[in-house]
């Protein structure tokens, strides 16, 4: 881009670029294991976590009570985190901005890349594809069907494919890459 | 190259700020099986309660106490003894502070008047100032009032000693119980719901 490559950046802009790359990479590996004990990865204990809350009882359409005896172990014992509208609204936005932001800093760094143009654009879109999955699939699961509960999962995978992607490609035109002259 | 490495340190700049209004990870203090079990201590058998609440309970509750409940849709848990006659029931409640949400358990009985009340759920950023009001016994500070009508949060000298903050989230934890009592009011004394 603008005739700069990865490879041609001076040792303060590797060092920069490579900083980053890692910080952020750290970063989603937290981020991946507080998601995984707070909530769950798998699609059910996803849906458990943001899908709205079920009847216990047999409450039908229009009426305004139900009660059914139950066994104290009907009840949850799980250290579970219910994700309610309001946080739904809080947790949108905060990973929105941040994640979007994230992504904008790793593109701006993979535009340097010597790839060709369409190839470049592809990488650096999925971790911009995988914020929209993530947090649209959230909304989707409590909202639309339960069902799409393995949204918010791929939203997260294809997140973390963009940014593994961007970073070994980052790192290896960036300290292995020989520049070629032509 | 020097306008875009201004623009990219300009939102390298940002990152951290927008990531600092990050909401912090939830602590779970409870799970909602120990929670009922504690406020409910005693009972023999269970059961689950749902109601649904009306247009008209709502703006009863909004008009009555200046609040009005997220959802029309509440649980409670209600306890008997071997004989079948209630001990008391237990509804969770949840507010989304500006730090995050809390959520607290609060134990009724029949009457209405409260068993106990137990934190169930926090943030990272909240625990710190959550955790010496569950030190101080916040459980049983409730116990005994009728938080229909008032709530008092701080029944002992020893809060005056603690974080602004602390102070802040004792009258949201009283704010909480008062709801649930409240909710327990309107979808279940005031509806003859229990038998």
């Amino acid at each position: 881009m603008f005739g700069w490559t990865l490879s041609r950046l001076p040792l303060s802009g590797k060092i920069y670029c490579t900083l980053f790359l890692a910080g952020i990479g750290l970063g989603a590996l937290a981020a991946a294991t507080q998601a995984a004990t707070a909530v769950g990865v798998s699609p059910a204990q996803i849906r458990s976590s943001l899908a709205p809350d079920m009847p216990m009882t047999q409450m039908g359409h229009g009426e305004m009570s139900a009660e059914r005896e139950i066994d104290i172990g009907e009840i949850s014992n799980a250290a579970k985190v219910w994700i309610r509208t309001p946080l739904l609204i809080q947790t949108s936005h905060t990973h929105l901005f941040g994640q979007t932001l994230i992504s904008g800093l790793l593109g701006l760094i993979f535009l340097f890349s010597a790839l060709p143009d369409g190839r470049k654009g592809l990488i650096l879109a999925l971790p911009f594809a995988g914020t929209f999955l993530d947090i649209g699939g959230m909304w989707l699961t409590r909202f639309a069907s339960p069902a799409l509960a393995f949204l918010v999962f791929a939203g997260g995978a294809l997140f973390a494919a963009g940014y593994c992607l961007i970073a070994a490609i980052s790192v290896y035109e960036l300290w292995f890459r020989k520049e070629t002259i032509r | 190259m020097k306008r875009l490495a201004a623009s990219a340190m300009a939102a390298g700049l940002a990152l951290p700020a927008l990531l600092s209004a990050h909401i912090t990870p939830p602590v779970i203090l409870l799970s909602e099986r120990e929670a009922v079990t504690r406020l409910l201590a005693g009972a023999k058998k269970f059961s689950v309660l749902e109601v649904r609440l009306t247009s008209q309970e709502r703006k009863e509750i909004a008009r009555q106490w200046n609040w009005k409940p997220a959802e029309d849709f509440q649980r409670f848990y209600l306890g008997r003894s071997e004989d079948g006659s209630l001990l008391g029931a237990v509804i969770f409640v949840t507010d989304f502070t500006i730090h995050g949400p809390i959520e607290v358990a609060v134990g009724l009985d029949p009457k209405g008047v409260v068993r106990g009340a137990s934190v169930v759920e926090c943030t990272e950023e909240t625990y710190p100032w959550v955790k010496p009001l569950v030190d101080l016994d916040v459980e049983k500070w409730f116990a005994g009032q009728d938080c229909r009508a008032h709530c008092e949060a701080m029944k002992t000298g020893k809060i005056d000693t603690l974080h602004p903050m602390c102070h802040f989230y004792a009258e949201i934890l009283a704010s909480l119980v008062q709801k649930g009592s409240v909710l327990y009011e309107v979808g279940v004394t005031r509806r003859g719901s229990t038998h």
